[in-house]
């Protein structure tokens, strides 16, 4: 299953660059190829959930000598995640009408990217994965290719280009330090390295996600680029793109790196308690959506960096439901933010809740999850602040979709065509079925922080 | 579909619903629905129908009933004088309907965290229903004062709900009332829990966003502002009272909070013009009471408790009714100022609402004197000053009913009114029948105040309110209540400047006043911290090098780095690769100096060629081949595109000044990065490299990949899939660059 949903979206991806995305058939194989591919996924994810994890070397080579592929809850998780994060954004795009011949197979190509990232259980090739699926993205963070796109793109790529070098130099002294690349020998073997040595690689690679999340001080590239971009692009960065750094940060940290991770607990206190507080305060009098989502997603993924800190299985879990939550919301706000029309206000409404912590948008059981965990950790200070944290996504959620979609407009608006408020109107159901029925995601986020824990193994 | 058909249609629901829980607990006898919900989580979908949850299930279905017929006159008038369309009416019955449903859930949940989901679903059809005139400012900013107060305050209740899973493990709330023992924990969880409480019921420090919440449609402020969500805050209290009242201090917080809620909403009340602001003042001050009582304690507290919330809420619905019907007749009058006299236009519902009106000041032959007698007698069983000040507090609402209700019908008229319509006045008459019902045979209302009142006290409760035709001291009171409303009455004009005066006060330092500005100022603050952000590319490199350099340099603190850092022995076959080394140092500062963009491309490529020079001394020929290929590709396209690039930009900006500032931070933040750098590749390097590594695997399994050298078995074999992924990344480019040159054409 790995090498059919990877082979699939990856061939498809080449096969596409060769078409005319803006022709209807070529947007119809895209989407076609793609949920297969997702499809593909679930079926994986249904095998590693009911038989453990999944692994093969690539070219029948003993482990370490050749790629491991690996499937675990953890990673197919995210891969599931982000996949259909890509497919919705991608069929959001297909039914306002594809503008660049080049769109599908950027968006295949970086399904294809993340995908095998998320599925490989080698440093290096995740490193390849993870460019491949950068450099689709710098591509598509163009789309539209007006200046604002293209200033975005700009800075996008000069930025995430340093946080890739930097993730290349931590790949490089984990290599040197363990001499292999399979991921779970270098998880048996750091422990033996230099502790000093190890913790300075673990910082290289926490910044490199950092980055990629958009931590605070790490930030700075994100709001130009959120706000510059188409919004099924902006869904594409912070739903799926941005999935890498949480991931990244669970696997590198939480499983290869246990040890540095404890050891920088506190630094991840620090940084995450800022990015809450300083993501909430900027966006609490940002005047337009993009804006608020662009700031409000730094202040999200602290939450992420604070489940991290706390780490263990509560820890880890909570990590993994915020991630997934915080994904899911970004999707329906940025798509949402492209539209309007009553349908197109519920949903977004839908994701403000989410945010905010209400039910029964799934937004809460993220709140719920962190709240235990910094209990389990007995930290008073840890529920403050995600207390206060929570209140001020409560006060900017709800200025702006009270801007937006209460206060009478000066312009008449074009209500937007019905596939694409279907299509938005679908995934704040999602989010409302997840919050109703909590079982499957706190279930997933406890499975996915066991294999963490025990390095995926069954 | 017709929009007018919502009203019956929700009318209907309202009525079945209604009718299923009377019947649930008079005839089926309560029931349990027990589900597994998250097991994962222990959470449970439990609802039971107790005495508690039929109370208000009740409260909620019977109430919502009377107001949605009520609405179905009152909606498409209030509409057509707004100029809106009818197409608006199915929205409000929706979230009338949610609220409704939300509300049953509510009281009959028994899992904490599926309490916590139904509370904010009520908290969420509020939002709406206050926002439902969203056109207007003053709606807007109660509908978010009304979201932001009890939505941040309902996240206590979840911070509670899960302070008391860690410590006993369960979700389960009568398992919580078995396990839990007194302590700090528990006073802290209860607290919390209590302020969650105590903020949606609209009790002092929280009261301000009630009058606000009048922004709503009339139906809306009778049924959630007043009867019904209202009431889910002092419900909460009584559902986790078993819990509550294990810690005594928390008794007593809830009887000054009590008290100062009786207090303030009443002096309001009594100085309020608009008429649905007095009455909201009423309502935060008939909450006080109900709080006040649960800080008293024992049986009478508890029943009484539950007791006095059926009363108020059928009488106060009904007047919230008469005001917006009065609004109504006068083409939008308001204020009492502008009212009286209406008893010839308006009899019918000048009697209606008088058996309302006389229910709230606690009369006799109204079901409002038994809320009053068990109020007095749970002041009495505590004793001290609380009887008297049980008397002050009925005081208070005798006087401003007495204002509300004269104030409409008696005196003489000031403004024009016409009738309205049977559906607007039926169900207050409605309402105000079962008011003097509940005054002539209180048995039912009681059976179910003691249902309620033993789920709360956990306990049996034998308490029967009836007339006593003695001079005992609930009697007493009750007439001391009358003679003093009286003489408060007639006496207003030497009261009406401190009242007016207090209100004043509260206005200029109260919380909302509290709210307004901290909401203002962080709206400002976020705007002045806005205007430091990054806005250019420089900075941006420059704010995450800074940052990883504090970061590696805080790991340097903290690791011990004894024998981390090992400088070598260098022999003497080194001294070329050293020097050459040195070379491509010198090399990499000098790219720092030169302005012109050409000597600068020179001079990063001179920093390639050395380093190929360094692998071919270090044994990698073929390494430095590539290296020189690549450095040779380099220059050549920097040098392309410096020729394509026009003359004039890359002469202006060579020979743009560098301010000093930018100059000495970016020295700063280059040392950081070099340091960075330095530390990272310097501690790893001292590490010897491992017996065990791959490349010896790589070395020996060549062979059998048949390739002749081990750098194409790698390659093309054991890592051949990241060949494959790297030939991706440089397509990926040529496609986006192929994007941005011919709109994406290949060929």
């Amino acid at each position: 299953m790995i090498v059919f949903t990877l082979g699939l979206t990856w061939t498809l991806a080449v096969l596409l660059s060769l078409l005319d995305g803006r022709k209807h058939p070529v947007g119809g194989i895209a989407l076609g190829g793609l949920a297969a591919g997702f499809a593909g996924l679930l079926v994986l994810g249904w095998e590693v959930f009911t038989n453990g994890p999944v692994t093969m070397v690539a070219g029948g080579w003993p482990p370490g000598v050749g790629i491991t592929l690996r499937a675990d809850a953890l990673g197919v998780t995210f891969a599931v995640l982000s996949v259909g994060v890509i497919l919705i954004a991608l069929a959001y795009e297909a039914v306002s009408g594809i503008e660049s011949r080049t769109f599908p197979a950027l968006a295949m190509f970086m399904a294809a990217g993340l995908t095998g990232l998320f599925l490989t259980g080698d440093a290096f090739n995740f490193y390849v994965f993870f460019e491949i699926a950068m450099i689709a993205a710098y591509a598509l963070t163009g789309y539209g290719e007006r200046a604002r796109q293209l200033r975005a793109a700009f800075i996008f790529a000069v930025v995430n280009l340093l946080g890739s070098v930097l993730f290349l130099i931590g790949v490089g002294a984990l290599y040197h330090l363990t001499g292999t690349l399979d991921m779970r020998m270098i998880a048996e073997r750091v422990a033996a390295a230099q502790p000093n040595a190890a913790l300075l690689t673990a910082v290289a690679i926490f910044v490199a996600f950092s980055l990629k999340l958009g931590l605070f001080p790490f930030h700075y590239w994100l709001p130009a680029v959120y706000t510059g971009v188409r919004p099924s692009v902006a869904a594409m960065l912070s739903g799926a793109l941005a999935n890498i750094g949480s991931y990244g940060l669970l696997r590198f940290g939480g499983e290869l790196l246990p040890q540095e991770l404890e050891m920088g607990a506190t630094a991840l206190f620090v940084l995450g308690t800022t990015s809450i507080i300083y993501g909430a305060l900027q966006a609490v009098s940002r005047r337009t959506m993009t804006e608020v989502l662009a700031y409000s997603a730094i202040g999200q993924v602290g939450y992420i960096l604070i489940a991290l800190g706390i780490g263990g299985p509560v820890g880890f879990a909570a990590a993994v439901v915020y991630a997934i939550i915080n994904s899911l919301n970004k999707l329906l706000l940025f798509l949402a933010a492209g539209l309007r029309g009553w349908m197109v206000g519920a949903a977004f409404a839908v994701g403000a809740f989410s945010v905010a912590g209400v039910p029964p948008a799934a937004g809460f059981l993220g709140k719920l999850v962190l709240f235990q965990a910094s209990l389990a950790v007995e930290s008073v200070a840890l529920v403050a602040l995600i207390f206060i944290g929570g209140a001020l996504s409560f006060v900017y959620s709800f200025q702006i979709y009270q801007r937006v979609f209460w206060k009478p407009q000066a312009r008449a608006y074009k209500i937007s065509p019905s596939t694409a408020r279907l299509l938005v109107a679908g995934v704040a159901g999602l989010l409302l079925f997840a919050g109703a029925w909590p079982e499957p995601l706190l279930a997933l986020g406890q499975r996915a922080a066991a294999a963490v824990l025990l390095g995926g193994a069954p | 579909m017709r929009p007018r058909l919502a009203a019956p249609v929700g009318a209907v629901f309202a009525a079945l619903a209604f009718a299923a829980t009377l019947w649930g607990w008079l005839l089926a006898g309560g029931g349990t629905v027990d589900l597994p919900w998250a097991p994962s989580w222990d959470l449970r979908f439990t609802l039971a129908l107790d005495g508690l949850a039929a109370l208000y299930s009740l409260l909620a279905t019977g109430i919502g009933f009377a107001v949605t017929v009520y609405a179905s006159r009152y909606l498409p008038l209030h509409l057509e004088h707004q100029g809106r369309s009818e197409a608006d009416i199915p929205r409000f019955h929706f979230f009338i309907l949610m609220f409704m449903g939300s509300m049953v859930g509510l009281v009959m949940a028994q899992d904490l965290i599926l309490i916590f989901v139904f509370w904010d679903l009520t908290a969420i059809a509020s939002y709406y229903l206050i926002g439902y005139d969203a056109h207007e400012r003053d709606s807007r900013r109660s509908a978010l004062m009304a979201l932001l107060v009890t939505g941040i305050t309902a996240v206590c209740l979840l911070i509670g709900a899960l302070m008391l899973y860690a410590a006993y493990g369960t979700f389960s709330l009568p398992a919580l009332i078995e396990a839990s023992e007194p302590g700090a924990l528990l006073a802290a969880a209860g607290a919390l829990i209590a302020v969650a409480g105590l903020a949606k019921s609209a009790q002092v420090p929280f009261q301000f966003w009630l009058p606000r919440a009048m922004a709503a449609p009339t139906p809306v402020s009778a049924y959630l502002h007043s009867a019904a969500m209202v009431a889910a805050g002092v419900f909460l209290l009584g559902r986790f009272y078993p819990l509550i009242q294990k810690t005594d201090w928390l008794l007593d917080a809830l009887l000054v909070v009590g008290l100062g809620s009786m207090a303030v909403g009443g002096i309001l009340a009594l100085t309020r013009n608009v008429l649905k602001q007095l009455l909201a003042y009423s309502t935060i001050s008939q909450y006080g009471y109900v709080v006040f009582m649960f800080g008293l304690g024992g049986e009478y507290g508890a029943v009484g408790a539950s007791f006095y919330v059926i009363a108020h809420a059928l009488a106060k619905a009904a007047l919230f009714l008469t005001a917006g019907a009065v609004t109504e007749a006068t083409h939008g009058e308001t204020r009492l100022s502008h009212l009286g006299g209406l008893r010839r236009e308006l009899p019918f519902l000048m009697v209606a609402s008088g058996f309302s009106a006389a229910g709230l000041a606690a009369l006799p032959l109204t079901i409002g004197f038994f809320k009053d007698e068990l109020f007095f007698e749970a002041a009495l069983e505590r004793g001290g000053v609380f009887p008297a000040l049980a008397v002050a507090g009925a005081v208070l609402t005798f006087a401003y009913t007495w204002r509300f209700w004269s104030g409409i019908f008696l005196g003489e008229r000031r403004s024009e009114a016409h009738g309205v319509p049977a559906a607007m006045t039926v169900p207050v008459a409605a309402l105000g029948a079962l008011v003097i019902a509940g005054g002539l045979y209180v048995a039912p209302f009681a059976r179910l105040a003691q249902a309620a009142g033993e789920v709360t006290f956990n306990a049996p409760t034998p308490i029967d309110p009836a007339y006593h035709l003695d001079a005992r001291a609930e009697n007493l009171m009750a007439l001391a209540t009358y003679a003093l409303g009286v003489l408060v009455i007639l006496s207003r004009s030497f009261w009406i400047g401190a009242a007016e005066a207090f209100a004043r006060l509260g206005e200029l330092a109260g919380p909302e006043r509290l709210y307004f500005a901290s909401l203002k100022g962080l709206n400002a603050f976020s705007d002045r911290i806005h205007d430091l952000e990054v806005r250019d590319l420089r900075t941006r490199v420059a704010t995450i090098l800074g940052p990883t350099g504090v970061l590696v340099g805080a790991g340097l603190l903290f690791t011990p780095t004894r024998g981390a850092y090992e400088v070598g022995a260098i022999g003497p076959l080194d001294w070329p690769l050293f020097l050459a080394l040195i070379l491509v140092a010198v090399a990499a500062i000098a790219t720092v100096f030169p302005r012109r963009h050409l000597t600068l491309a020179l001079v990063l490529s001179s920093v390639g060629y050395i380093l190929a020079v360094v692998f071919a001394f270090f044994g990698g020929p073929d390494v430095a081949m590539v290296q020189v290929l690549v450095e040779t590709i380099m220059a050549l396209l920097f040098i392309g595109i410096l020729v394509l690039l026009p003359r004039k930009v890359l002469e202006r900006e060579a020979s743009n000044p560098i301010p000093r500032r930018r100059k000495v931070r970016d020295a700063g933040v280059a040392l950081i990065a070099g340091f960075f750098a330095f530390a990272v590749s310097w501690s790893t390097l001292s590490q010897p490299a491992l017996e065990e590594s791959v490349a010896q695997e790589h070395i020996r399994l060549a062979p059998e990949a048949h390739a002749k050298d081990v750098v194409t078995a790698i390659l093309a074999d054991f890592r051949g899939l990241d060949t494959l992924g790297e030939i991706t990344v440089v397509g990926i480019a040529l496609l986006g660059i192929a994007t941005l040159l011919s709109r994406g054409r290949l060929w």
